[in-house]
Formats: C-alpha cells, structure tokens, sequence
C-alpha cells in the first residue's frame, strides 16, 4: 500500500518544503519506506533541507524527465541516522539547481506521462510505504500534475488574507480533479491565536480536515535550512505537531 | 582605633565584673547589656539580637561552656562571635572553650587596651559574617526568582531588597527585575491581542481564479486521464 502525497501551497514561503522533510524524517523514524521527489523544477531547495550537496549532487529529477536515467537512479539516500536506527529509510529526487537545466525545462516543458511512470516505477522499485511530492507553489502545470496523480493532498498556508483566497481556489481544483483526501496544515500561526480556535474556523470554512495548527517558530527560524527540525530536536513542541501532520496524512491515505 | 558599632552581651555572674565590662564598653560607644547566668544569657540572647558575647567560665546553674555548647548547636546563635573570660592561669578552660567555637579569650583582671582589641576584631568579624549571611541570602532571592520566572509566578517584588544593592548583584536583580517586566508587559500585550480568527474569501474573484486554471487546455486534459494518472494507494 503506497500513500502519494502532494504537498502544496498556493504561495511560496509557506513552510511546504520544511513541512515536506519534517513528515518524511518522522515517517521513516517510524520504521516507513519514504520517497520525496522534488518536482518544484522552477525553484528547488529541499535538498538543502536533506543535507545534499549542490554540486555533487548528480542525477536529478531533470535528468530523468530528459530520459538520461530512470527515476530510480535519480532517487538519492538521504536517510537521517533516526531513521536508519528503526530501520526507515528515505530517498530524495532533487531538481537540479543548474539555471539552464532550470530553463530547460521551463522552455520545453515535459511529458505528463513521463513523470507519472517515474514516479509509478519510484514506488515499485524501491518498495515504499508513502511517496511525498514537495510541488511548486501556485497553479502551474506541473503541480496540478502532482495534484492529478495524487491520492492524497496537504496544502500548507498561512493564516493570513491572501492564503486564504488562494487556498480557497487550490481545494475547488483539487476537488476538480477528485483527489480522495484533502488536509490543511495552517503553519506559521502568530502567537495570540488560540491554534484550536483556528483549527476549527479554518475546518468550517473550507470543509476540510485540518492536520495540525503550528505556530510560529523562533526555533525553526534559526534552524533555517540548516536541517530538519524533527531530526535535530525530536522533542521539540514543533515536531510534536508536525508528527500529528504525519499521522494524519498517514490516515488520509 | 574605633570599635565597629554593635551590641554585647557581657555574662557573668560576679557583679563587679559585669559593672567593669559594662562601663568600659559603653565608654567605647557601645551598646551593653548584661547577664548573671548562663540560662538566663541564653534566654536573652534567643530573644533579641547580639554581635558579640563576653562569656565567663564558671558560674552557676549553665556555666559558660553549656552556653557555648547551645550556641553553636542553634543555626540562629552559632554565628554570633564568642569571647571567652577566664582567669590568667586557666589555659585549659581557655583552649576548651576555643575548641567549642568561642573565638577568642579575655584574661582576668581585664586590660582595657586588650578588651578593646579583642573586641574590635569580634565586631569585624560579625560584621563580615553578617555581609556574607546577607549576600547569600540575597543570591538565593536572585535563584527563587528565577525559578518563579520559569513557572509563570514571578513577583517583582520578590527582588526589591536585593534591587537596593549597590554592588554587582544588586544590577543583576534590577536588571532582571526589568526583563521580567518587559516579557510580561508582551505577554500582557499578547493576551489581549487573541482574537477570533477572521477568514474572508471573495467567492466570485476566488471562482474566477479557479476557472482560469480549470478552463485550460492543460486542465482539461488532465481531468479527462485523472482516473489513469493517479497512482492507487493500493498499486
């Protein structure tokens, strides 16, 4: 049984890349099967987050789509040593950060179906348990493909005006293209709000469940991308909630 | 050489001696106050301050070492300097009543210029005693504050003596005294600033929205392959 989760947002900055790595550190430290591809082509950074060096990356996402490897071949290991220990494992597919290999792609686009078999043969080959999609934020093309392909969708926004708007037009696409399951992660709550009072405005008006109301974090701010939080502070109050955006995004699969 | 300041209770139960000691201790702008035994000197010294006591041997009911004795087995008198009065040829009793604690003896008949510098370094010690007794109780004011802090239950009140000092603990406590009113003046500031959450959404501008993405070709193309693009949770 593998889960596909399409991490999203509607803007940039949200926290879906930290979200993204926080769910899949704590899943595999579960003893879990992780892949994470990062199919933000137009500005990829996850890998960062994972510890990868830029430069010595070699094969990505990129590289796949163009047919010079399989998608397997571009799924590095990038297990944290929590992980590893309960016998967890996670695999990234970065994009690259090369502009012209950025621009490429932007230029000549690439085929929906190619993406859709690599990520088929991702879960096969390396036998996982749950697959997270770390999307591009916005509409683009290639995040309502991730969205398509998806059987389970995390949009991540912050609880402010224009995140809401958006939001709002994400879940009437999604629900567009029959996703089973749709969560919301309000992330980045500024201290004064009650997070269950939220929760449950937030739920109400979206019709949506919502896996966890996370609030600003000074800690997290000054992790940067240094690191995933959940790794480095396993008890901290932040991965506590994140393990509730696991769990219900586990559920929601 | 002027003798610090302080109160001292001079027990004996010879009459002559008490009024001699009294008299050359008041001259020296002390105050004095006196008594003829030992229980009754510990009766006394229980139920008002001292800061120093001129302590004779042999007497009757508690002589002076059941004093010293009792002294240095009570946390609130075991600070207070003893001196210890015996007769020139007793050096037994004297080195007894020093191995008790007693901080110094005072030979009779009395020499004034000795009575005054025994006294004097007895005062100064007190004193310096007395300093770090109050230095130490104020450091641990400093820690109890902190561990209100950390519990939500800190008064600023609590730091008020300490704040008075001019020394290096006493910039700490105020500064900290002033820290702690700032975060709660924020927290202060936060609590009053929870508010319901206000979500406003434009659903014709958000309808809007959602058809130029769903309106497109590329849309449209993907809904029509969804139920073959997406991948089973059971596959």
């Amino acid at each position: 049984m593998a889960i596909l989760i399409a991490v999203h947002s509607f803007r940039g900055g949200t926290g879906k890349s930290n979200t993204t790595a926080n769910v899949a550190a704590l899943l595999a430290a579960d003893g879990k099967r992780v892949g994470v591809v990062d199919t933000d082509i137009q500005s990829p950074g996850i890998h960062i987050l994972f510890g990868l060096d830029q430069d010595t990356m070699g094969q990505s996402l990129n590289h796949y789509l163009w047919g010079q490897c399989t998608m397997v071949d571009a799924a590095h290991d990038v297990t944290p040593g929590t992980a590893a220990a309960a016998g967890g494992k996670v695999w990234l597919v970065p994009s690259s950060i090369r502009a012209h290999d950025i621009a490429r792609v932007m230029r000549e686009g690439y085929d929906v179906g190619v993406l859709n078999e690599g990520v088929r043969s991702l879960i096969q080959t390396l036998s996982l348990d749950v697959l997270l999609l770390d999307t591009h934020p916005g509409l683009v093309e290639e995040t309502l493909l991730s969205i398509a392909m998806c059987n389970s969708l995390a949009i991540v926004l912050r609880p402010d005006q224009q995140d809401f708007e958006g939001t709002h037009v994400t879940l009437t696409v999604a629900r567009r293209l029959k996703v089973p399951r749709i969560t919301l992660v309000v992330n980045n709550t500024p201290a004064g709000y009650d997070a269950e009072e939220v929760r449950a405005k937030v739920a109400t008006t979206y019709g949506c469940e919502v896996a966890a109301v996370l609030p600003h974090s000074d800690d997290l701010l000054e992790l940067g991308s240094a690191g995933i939080l959940a790794v480095r502070q396993p008890d901290h109050a932040l991965t506590g909630l994140y393990r509730q955006v696991a769990a219900a995004l586990l559920a929601s699969g | 050489m002027t003798i610090p300041a302080g109160t001292v209770l001079v027990v004996d139960d010879e009459s002559l001696n008490r009024l001699l000691l009294t008299r050359s201790l008041e001259q020296e702008g002390l105050r004095v106050q006196s008594a003829s035994n030992g229980l009754e000197a510990l009766d006394m010294l229980r139920s008002r301050p001292f800061d120093l006591v001129l302590l004779d041997i042999v007497m009757p009911l508690a002589d002076g070492f059941d004093v010293l004795a009792a002294m240095k087995a009570d946390p609130t008198l075991t600070h207070v300097p003893v001196i210890v009065i015996s007769a020139v040829d007793d050096m037994e009793s004297v080195v007894r009543g020093i191995e008790m604690g007693a901080e110094d003896y005072l030979p009779k008949p009395f020499d004034r210029s000795l009575l005054r510098a025994r006294i004097n370094a007895g005062l100064a010690k007190k004193r310096l005693l007395d300093l770090q007794r109050e230095y130490l109780e104020q450091v641990g004011r400093v820690v109890d504050a902190a561990i209100a802090m950390e519990a939500g239950r800190f008064e600023p009140e609590l730091l008020e003596p300490v704040s008075r000092r001019t020394d290096a603990l006493g910039q700490m406590a105020r500064v900290f005294t002033r820290m702690a009113r700032h975060v709660q003046e924020r927290e202060d500031r936060l609590k009053e600033q929870v508010r319901e959450l206000s979500i406003e959404i434009d659903h014709t501008r958000s309808a809007r929205r959602a058809a130029e993405v769903t309106e497109t070709e590329y849309f449209q193309n993907l809904e029509r392959r969804v139920d073959e693009l997406r991948i089973a949770a059971d596959q």
